[in-house]
């Protein structure tokens, strides 16, 4: 073991040794491109307005920013991976994705989606809509909308886009001058049966082809500073874990839609990076019949899917997760270990008591996802561990489970509080209470003083309130721009009998007599 | 060829959009030997610089310039109205962010790293951040205005009327400010020419305000610098003023180097440094009788002006003028005040202080009703302004509102919303829902139309025809997406009967068009329409002359009559022989030869508006656009979040030069509406540092908070006669429509207040909705322990929420 550990390269296996590389890989509209540090820790979108490949004169300009912060999706463009014989083609804030992200990747920009002379049926229903005001978003929306007919034709669907479809697609679109509705309008008149796979546009095969024969890379440079930079991106665990432990000050990026946006605010400034979404083995999400296992590497969008009907809480407020395009490039495991206390997924983790998996080049180690964290951000992960999987057993039928993400606006928000409850009644009789909350003080918390108190009493509104008002004293809120203490207070005190009148008659809801 | 104005032609620049084609500051192509520009702001609100440390900066590689207040060449100060915002920090620090430090680098890399090596030592004071402490320290930016209608200027019948009337309502009502969020940030890019002048390209709504502070600034006369924008990716207001402290910086660096320098805020840069819709204090109390009719009414108003006067005595005097809103009350007392705080300069957007006016007034009808127990819309009727009845049709500063359809737009929104049966709908809902509370509301606007600056009512523009039958027209008037150029286009394409693809619109430029006002004021289309028209008709006088005589037969009895002469579908010919027509582009080119000139330029000076600013007296506005909203919500009774589920509107915008772009302003503009009454919340910390810098953290509304159902539309006014072509203005209005929003908030949480006080603050975020929630429970809870004569306990919030009737 030692032996092998000095030089990775020399254990690999022949066709790897030959595939690993020391620059990116990745296609433009069609077009090849290569890069090599330091350029390959510049985000997309500077890379795609700016130029920065000398051997690409022109400024894709079409791409446009405002915000940075992957909250506005003005930069979206669309990104193809392969599946073995198509590209699958995601929508992607440019602003926040890192070059080495887009390794052995296809990436179309609305320069790339119709000929220069032509409009897709996308763009033509938005100038005859009147779609546009400014202009400045509607390159991104004509691409998030490409996202959608996409998905829709791969699915072998050629039906119009539902009001539901658009509603939820465009969420990671802002627009601040047409108040969306003849957006809608235009999104609902695209005639999807006439359009084909983008993939038809492009040299589809030869691009699959190629990236299908590449490896791993490593490359290594200088950024413009002089400070030195590294960049690993792995295909397999057992490159993931080797390179893990060869460089254990690296910062593991999964999606980096956070530290995109810290990129951009001058917040972080990457050296060392070991990027996690390319490792095949990390990549799968499974759902037995007790229990949900999700890979470090799997992205929103496939989790959202898969817990569509055995989760149906989960789903709720996975739909509401940032946007689609962040959907599609972030991971759990990376929700998970950055830690921030409102980070949506990890109340459902600690009532559930998942386990997160993690492993260095010894083996694997599990970790109950409440002992995980050990301060703001801190989190139970040495050097040379990376999370492999989380293990989520799934509610038994006498479970109740309800969540809870509350935020200023109803999409494409960070929570100021979130909660999960897991009730377990025998006979109308609390028989266990679990109850976990966000939002409230440095990291999630398990309100075990109202949880003791609910256990044994009847699942009644009084009981619930009573815990209401003990979680209450239990926590202690910041103030900040998402919310103040008294605020964040009687949120949670209020959760307690929502839940229950959520749990004891859901069809009540919203119901006009 | 069929008439253009009337038809939804897409956006002349919806190609543009939808390809990303079109071009913004930060796209258009780099310049040879261009610099990237960024600024170092205070790092204090309020204080004094003691030293400023550029050296390290300096000696950063790449680092070209660093520039100073030393550095001005010219005046140090500039200002719409009061000159009194320094361009640049010298020692005097106003707000946290202001500039103080131009850099210049070759690199974006090279700019920012520079950025963190200059040192500024300062002595940091405590700043003014709320409008309590400005009055508490009277600090103020410029004179306390009022505005007294005719019969209230008896101070001694006035007081008698709060005694007579059969009720008085007072309170204190507070909205706050709301950001702009254009998408593309402040940018500029300036060019030196030959001779020391500049060139200025700038996302500016005011190219000439622009042209003028750059010249001040470096100590040029006006001929020796041109401004010029193509489109704006938005404006919203935000680009009337503050377009011009990027368009200096800049424009000093172009000057000091003789090298192309452009800068592009970042979103965090713009958001913390540039001013803000502003926010609102009003001290209110209002006489009425027992149907609801108001008697009397007095408001004084105080706006946090941020440390320069910048546009706010005027956003002030648009709330004045607008505290009436769409009702008319008898006897009106009105006050108001700049208040200078240590926050950036507040500035226009869309409304223009309209909106601060128009929510207090309208809050107190709501109020009015709840505490009568009347719908709120048959108060709102019976206050409304009457055509044609003197009674009712004066304003408290002596307009006649005329020619309007208010009674019947309200009648015929009620009618098509299905008001009434979901109103009671709502009622039954409230009864039984044991988790959330639904409320309806309508709310009126009355929006004034003309700059209340008198001077600002005018445009000019230039008309060229060429010898193909093509047409380039240039206006003072900017695109910011708002589709002036579409309409122009329209019109002008309709004077010469051609289709709309024969007529271009060009970059507004400083150098084709003079002394232009800044486009705002939803005037845009008013003022440069009818200076482009005007100028038509000068070319189409000199075409007609040409063509009565081209087209004359002495012989046949055909003598030359312009009166004959038809330029329409894409011809000239005289109507007594149709048969022989001249295709348009060829009889340009005859026009040529024969030395006829196909070029004019066009003049427009709004007619009859006057306003008196020291006696608040006048006839400020041309005429009013006017409309109706009903909107329904739903509220989470335990968590205060609310979704909007239906929006109704009907408007009365005149005839339509283009109602797809219509439509849009109207929705555009209702959905900013509802943002600033709902979920954009300006945040700041005690030191007057802006928390909410990004979407992030600052959530304008997203397509998700679209209500599921929103009907918009027209009411035809055969009466409205005036403006071009019949239009009226839709900028603004319909932003004052999204008030419709937070009073269904309000008439959801009367079900929960019972008999206690309801106050809600503007934006009714869902903190904002749950805290009021918690407090009107917490209310009625000690309201029914005083009277068991109990003492007082805290019981849990929702067991008598869902006691609630």
């Amino acid at each position: 073991m030692s032996i092998a550990a000095e030089s990775i390269c020399f254990c690999l296996p022949a066709n790897q040794l030959s595939a690993m590389r020391d620059h990116l890989v990745f296609y433009v509209n069609g077009r090849r491109h290569t890069l090599a540090a330091p350029h390959a820790l510049a985000t997309l979108s500077d890379y795609l307005r700016g130029g920065l490949n000398p051997d690409v004169s022109e400024r894709l300009i079409g791409t446009k920013i405002a915000c940075s912060e992957g909250d506005c999706g003005a930069c979206t463009v669309l990104v193809g991976e392969s599946n073995g014989d198509r590209f699958v083609y995601q929508t992607v804030d440019a602003c926040i994705a890192f070059m080495f992200q887009l390794d052995r990747r296809h990436v179309i920009t609305v320069e790339g989606i119709a000929d220069e002379s032509h409009f897709t049926p996308v763009q033509q229903a938005m100038i005859d809509g009147h779609g546009s005001q400014c202009g400045f978003c509607t390159p991104g929306f004509v691409m998030a909308m490409h996202g959608l007919t996409e998905r829709n034709l791969t699915a072998g669907c050629r039906e119009s886009l539902s009001d539901d479809q658009l509603r939820l697609g465009l969420s990671g679109n802002l627009c601040r001058c047409t108040g969306y509705h003849q957006i809608l309008a235009a999104g609902a008149s695209i005639d999807v049966a006439k359009m084909t796979v983008v993939d038809k546009r492009f040299n589809t095969g030869a691009m699959l082809a190629e990236f299908d024969s590449l490896g791993s890379v490593r490359l290594t440079g200088q950024s413009h500073d002089g400070t030195p930079v590294a960049v690993a991106i792995p295909i397999t665990l057992e490159e993931l874990l080797e390179v893990r432990h060869e460089w254990p000050a690296a910062r593991l990026v999964a999606g980096a839609t956070d530290v995109g946006v810290q990129y951009n605010h001058g917040k972080y400034a990457p050296t060392q990076v070991i990027s996690t979404r390319q490792v095949g083995e990390l990549r799968s999400v499974e759902l037995t019949n007790d229990e949900l296992i999700v890979g470090a590497a799997a992205n929103w969008d496939i989790i959202t899917n898969v817990v569509e009907t055995q989760l149906p809480e989960y789903h709720k407020i996975l739909t509401r997760f940032g946007s689609p395009q962040i959907r599609n490039m972030g991971t759990l495991a990376g929700n998970l270990a950055n830690g921030s206390p409102i980070a949506d997924a990890i109340p459902l983790h600690y009532v559930t008591e998942s386990v997160i998996v993690v492993a260095n080049r010894s083996g694997e180690r599990s970790i109950p996802t409440g002992k995980f964290y050990l301060g703001y951000k801190q989190i139970d992960l040495a050097a040379d561990e990376v999370i492999v999987s989380i293990r989520t057993p799934l509610p038994p039928p006498h479970v109740s489970l309800k969540l809870y993400k509350i935020t200023k606006r109803r999409d494409m928000d960070i929570s100021s509080v979130t909660a999960a409850f897991w009730i377990e009644r025998d006979r109308g009789t609390i028989v266990d209470a679990r109850v976990a909350l966000g939002g409230v003080g440095p990291m999630v918390v398990r309100a075990t003083a109202a949880e003791a108190i609910m256990v044994g009493q009847p699942f009644s509104l009084g009981t619930m309130q009573a815990a209401g008002r003990i979680a209450r004293d239990e926590i202690a809120p910041i103030s900040d721009v998402r919310g103040s203490t008294d605020y964040r207070s009687q949120l949670v005190e209020n959760l307690f009998a929502k839940c229950f009148h959520e749990m004891t008659d859901e069809t009540a809801l919203l119901e006009v007599t | 060829m069929p008439r253009q104005v009337g038809t939804p032609l897409p956006h002349e620049s919806a190609a543009g959009h939808v390809t990303g084609r079109a071009l913004y500051i930060d796209d258009l192509p780099r310049r040879e030997r261009e610099l990237v520009v960024t600024f170092v702001g205070a790092p204090v609100a309020a204080g004094r610089v003691t030293r400023i440390d550029t050296s390290k900066a300096v000696a950063t590689p790449g680092v070209v310039c660093v520039l100073t207040h030393a550095d001005l060449k010219g005046h140090r100060c500039f200002g719409p109205i009061i000159s009194d915002e320094p361009f640049l920090v010298e020692d005097e620090i106003s707000y946290r962010g202001q500039p103080v430090v131009v850099i210049a680098a070759e690199t974006a890399a090279a700019a920012k790293l520079a950025r963190g090596r200059v040192i500024i030592d300062c002595q940091k004071r405590s700043p003014i951040l709320t409008i309590d402490d400005a009055i508490a320290r009277e600090s103020f930016i410029g004179p306390p205005r009022t505005m007294t209608s005719r019969l209230a200027e008896d101070e001694v019948r006035f007081s008698a009327a709060f005694d007579e009337a059969s009720h008085v309502l007072a309170g204190r009502f507070h909205s706050q400010g709301q950001e702009q969020f254009y998408f593309e940030t402040q940018a500029a890019l300036a060019e030196p020419c030959e001779s020391g002048e500049v060139r200025v390209i700038s996302s500016t709504q005011n190219p000439t305000e622009t042209q003028a502070v750059v010249a001040e600034a470096l100590g040029l006369g006006m001929h020796e610098v041109v401004c010029e924008c193509h489109r704006m990716g938005g404006g919203f207001g935000g680009k009337e003023t503050q377009s011009a402290l990027t368009a200096v910086m800049v424009a000093m660096v172009a000057k000091r180097t003789r090298r192309p320098a452009r800068m592009v805020l970042s979103r965090l840069d713009d958001m913390s440094i540039t001013g803000k819709r502003h926010q609102y204090q009003t001290d209110y109390r209002v006489a009425f009788y027992d149907n609801g009719r108001l008697l009397a009414a007095e408001f004084h108003f105080f706006s946090n002006g941020g440390a320069f006067a910048d546009l706010s005595t005027a956003v002030l005097e648009r709330t004045m003028l607008h505290a009436d809103n769409a009702y008319h009350v008898p006897m009106m007392r009105v006050t108001g005040q700049v208040c200078r705080t240590n926050l950036p300069p507040n500035t226009a957007f869309r409304g223009f202080g309209g909106p601060q006016g128009i929510a207090v007034i309208e809050s107190c009808l709501e109020e009015i009703a709840r505490q009568l127990g009347l719908d709120a819309a048959d108060v709102r009727r019976t206050n409304l302004y009457r055509d044609g009845d003197e009674s009712q049709s004066v304003t408290q500063y002596g307009q006649i509102v005329r020619d309007h359809v208010l009674v019947e737009t309200l009648d015929r929104l009620i009618e098509t919303s299905d008001y009434r049966s979901r109103r009671r709908a709502v009622e039954r809902f409230n009864t039984h829902s044991k988790t959330h509370i639904k409320g309806i509301a309508l709310s009126n606007i009355k929006f004034g139309i003309s700059f209340t600056t008198k001077f600002l009512n005018q445009a000019n523009a230039l008309v060229n025809v060429y010898t193909d039958g093509t047409i380039q027209v240039s206006t003072g008037g900017t695109e910011m997406g708002q589709g002036l150029n579409t309409k122009l286009k329209q019109m002008i394409a309709d004077e010469f009967g051609l289709a709309a693809d024969r007529v271009r619109m060009m970059t507004t430029s400083t150098e084709k068009n003079n002394n232009t006002s800044p486009t705002a004021a939803s005037a845009g289309t008013d003022l440069n329409g009818a200076a482009a028209l005007d100028a038509c008709a000068k070319i189409k006088a000199n075409m007609l002359a040409f063509a009565a005589t081209l087209l004359s037969n002495p012989s046949e009895g055909l003598v030359a009559s312009t009166e004959h002469v038809c330029i329409e579908d894409g011809h000239v010919y005289d109507d007594r022989d149709p048969s022989r027509k001249i295709e348009f582009g060829q009889f340009c080119a005859m026009a040529r030869r024969e030395r006829v000139d196909l070029g004019a330029r066009g003049f427009y000076a709004t007619p009859g508006v006057d306003y008196n600013r020291e006696t608040g007296r006048g006839n400020p506005f041309f005429y009013f656009t006017t409309g109706a909203a009903v909107a329904e919500v739903t509220i989470d009774r335990f968590t205060g979040e609310m979704t909007f589920d239906r929006g109704d509107i009907l408007m009365d915008v005149g005839q339509m030069i283009n109602p797809g772009i219509d439509r849009g302003q109207v929705i555009g503009g209702f959905i900013q509406g509802v943002g600033w009454v709902t979920n954009e919340d300006l945040r700041y910390d005690d030191a007057g540092t802006l928390l909410s810098t990004g979407p992030t953290t600052y959530k304008i509304p997203n397509i998700t908070d679209l209500p599921l159902t929103l009907n918009v539309d027209f009411i035809d006014n055969p009466k409205h006669t005036k403006n071009v072509r019949h239009s009226k203005a839709v900028g603004e209005p319909p932003l004052m429509l999204g008030v419709a929003v937070w009073l269904a908030a309000r008439h959801a949480l009367s079900f929960v207040a019972g008999e206690c006080p309801l106050e809600l603050a503007i934006p009714a975020t869902g903190e904002e909705l749950l805290m009021t929630l918690s407090k009107l429970q917490r209310d009625n809870d000690d309201a029914k322990a005083n009277r068991n004569g109990s003492a007082a306990s805290r019981s849990s919030l929702v067991s008598s929420l869902v006691k609630q009737p």
